[in-house]
């Protein structure tokens, strides 16, 4: 992690006092209301279940599956990512609305866990996207991620949470991570220096040699042609 | 949303697109894909697209010595792990010529029961969301979870037991155990009703099982099925009756099948293999008092242990079908070679993709689920 810039401390909005209370009551707001996304990228998720239905019940605390990353806020990483999950993660992480945050479960995403050796898993998880909390054993119980999960609505309460604006900010070391992995031409539909922009998150870290590769690299996606109707015969049985 | 470096493909005009069915989809079982070509929402063509759980499993197992193997080997399959440990255990002990005590073999079997009860609630439970009945989903996991506490004291982890050792188990069972085991059995066959009138009968579940994902007896032999899916065809085969693992030869116990091999069928062994496990576990938790003697049988020093050459193939009876270990040793601290031969491969890529044609989009989670197909054991 040598080449992480230092991230400053989230600056208080100066000026209208309101505006203190009003992000106050959104993170308050925010660490109520979570959505997580149902991805099960390994063996953690099988813990899943009983924490999320009635015997530990996950909803008491505000906290529901979702289907669609768009609509998430938590991306919760079960366990040991292969390569080519690694690939799925990074995308889905790249669609999901800002804030968002990753909890890594299992041993597996510390280090490589049980698949230390194994030629087909990422093995540390923070070197390609930034990661909230990580939740050790394997596989940890119910209460541990129920008690993870509580964790990490204290920090977004108390906006320690930012994680995701680690992603802008050092954009670049974690695209070279992932082009290490994956190859120069690696590049996803997402334009994360333009939502850097968007966000006013370009720190030092965001541009570097690895985005001008990227930049190289990229070619502009085109337009699936979706018109219906044209041409359309029926199939020939 | 289109994958990196993803080619449009251009195709003559038709009626028909594609659909990437997962892997991050919860009509699918795990992290798994298929990729499904539709015409309406008749699929047309259906391939399967794994490898995202891939772990290299069979080479790991080369570089650890063959008491490490123990440990990796329950993560093969997360849903229904003690069958493995314990085949690996049974092909271990077939090289070294090593006698297990009876007690330890029948601690194997109420380990190996007690799972396929955990496996199947939770197999109903997945079932059933797919076709939108949460509360069985819910019921389903809750009581999955009173084996998995059973679990939790007998073995001392709630998922991966890891209670084997080539030569026998690990600990002795603790005082008053096989009292709570008598009464989470009942437990769960008093709630046997109730599921039948929440699940198994219901209208909604009876009119979208019966007839979806249709196999004949001469196909599911020709792909390859085994198991449960198997005797939904109308076969009676059972490893554990067939081909006597542990002292199922000593155990009095029937083997169900169903007539159609559709989804109907199938869950519906499912459930009376359940009936079937629990009077397994009574006869077990009534034997078990009687039967003194070590749980382990004497091994070398397991850091040093040079099991001798040859090559050995085990079966048991999972709660998904046949699993076979093919363990090869050329008398060195590790194991040569290690094949898994697990039955979700065949029932998730070969099964599913050729069931899955000509069934309508909404009915594939259901056939994938009602195939009790293990993604982590299909990608290995």
């Amino acid at each position: 992690m040598s080449s992480i810039k230092q991230i400053p401390v989230i600056t208080e909005r100066k000026g209208n006092p309101l505006a203190r209370v009003f992000d106050e009551f959104v993170r308050f707001c925010r660490s109520r209301s979570l959505f997580i996304l149902h991805y099960c990228t390994g063996c953690g998720a099988i813990e899943l279940p009983p924490a999320m239905t009635s015997r530990f019940d996950m909803e008491r605390l505000g906290i529901q599956p979702m289907v669609s990353p768009r609509q998430a806020d938590i991306l919760l990483i079960t366990g040991y990512v292969s390569i080519k999950t690694l690939k799925r993660v990074i995308l889905t992480y790249e669609q999901m609305g800002s804030p968002k945050y990753v909890i890594g479960i299992c041993s597996c995403t510390v280090n490589g866990g049980m698949y230390w050796q194994s030629y087909a898993t990422a093995k540390k998880l923070d070197e390609y996207m930034p990661v909230d909390l990580y939740i050790a054993g394997c596989m940890p119980r119910p209460e541990a991620v129920l008690a993870g999960l509580q964790k990490l609505m204290d920090r977004i309460h108390s906006g320690e949470a930012n994680s995701w604006e680690d992603y802008f900010r050092n954009y670049d070391y974690y695209l070279g991570n992932q082009q290490k992995l994956f190859g120069e031409n690696w590049q996803t539909p997402t334009d994360i220096i333009t939502e850097a922009k968007h966000y006013d998150l370009i720190g030092e870290g965001t541009l570097g040699k690895h985005t001008q590769l990227l930049e190289q690299h990229q070619k502009p996606l085109e337009a699936l042609d979706m018109r219906l109707g044209h041409d359309l015969k029926e199939p020939t049985e | 949303m289109r994958p990196e470096n993803y080619e449009a493909q251009r195709h003559p005009p038709s009626n028909e697109f594609e659909l990437n069915f997962g892997p991050n989809h919860p009509g699918i079982e795990g992290n798994y894909a298929l990729k499904v070509k539709l015409h309406g929402d008749v699929v047309v063509e259906a391939k399967a697209d794994g490898g995202y759980l891939h772990r290299g499993f069979e080479k790991l197992m080369e570089q650890r010595l063959w008491i490490q193997n123990i440990a990796l080997v329950p993560r093969i399959c997360v849903p229904d792990p003690s069958p493995m440990e314990v085949c690996y255990a049974v092909a271990v002990e077939e090289l070294c010529g090593l006698e297990v005590p009876q007690r330890a073999q029948w601690l194997r079997v109420m380990q190996l029961e007690l799972s396929r009860i955990a496996a199947h609630l939770f197999t109903f439970g997945g079932h059933a969301a797919t076709t939108g009945m949460y509360s069985t989903m819910y019921w389903g996991v809750a009581d999955r979870d009173l084996i998995l506490d059973l679990f939790e004291e007998f073995t001392g982890g709630r998922v991966y037991s890891i209670y084997n050792i080539p030569g026998g188990v690990r600990r002795e069972l603790p005082d008053g155990f096989l009292q709570r085991v008598s009464e989470t059995l009942d437990y769960i066959e008093s709630r046997l009703p109730d599921y039948d009138n929440l699940f198994f009968k219901n209208q909604v579940f009876v009119k979208r099982a019966k007839g979806t994902g249709v196999m004949s007896q001469e196909q599911a032999l020709a792909w390859g099925v085994t198991g449960p899916n198997l005797r939904a065809t109308g076969l009676a085969f059972d490893v554990r009756r067939d081909d006597p693992y542990l002292v199922y030869d000593q155990l009095d116990f029937e083997i169900p099948t169903e007539a159609h091999g559709d989804a109907w069928s199938r869950t519906l062994v499912r459930r009376l293999e359940l009936v079937e496990s629990i009077r397994i576990l009574r006869q077990v938790v009534a034997a078990l008092p009687d039967i003194a003697g070590p749980i382990r049988a004497p091994i070398p020093n397991p850091l040093a242990w040079n099991v001798p050459a040859g090559e050995v193939y085990t079966r048991v009876e999972s709660s998904k079908g046949e699993l076979c270990y093919f363990v090869v040793s050329d008398g060195g601290p590790k194991p040569y070679r290690v094949h898994v031969r697990g039955p979700s491969s065949m029932h998730a890529v070969q099964v599913l993709e050729k069931m899955s044609v000509g069934s309508r989009i909404e009915d594939i989670a259901q056939t994938m689920f009602s195939l009790d197909a293990c993604p982590p054991e299909v990608d290995r």
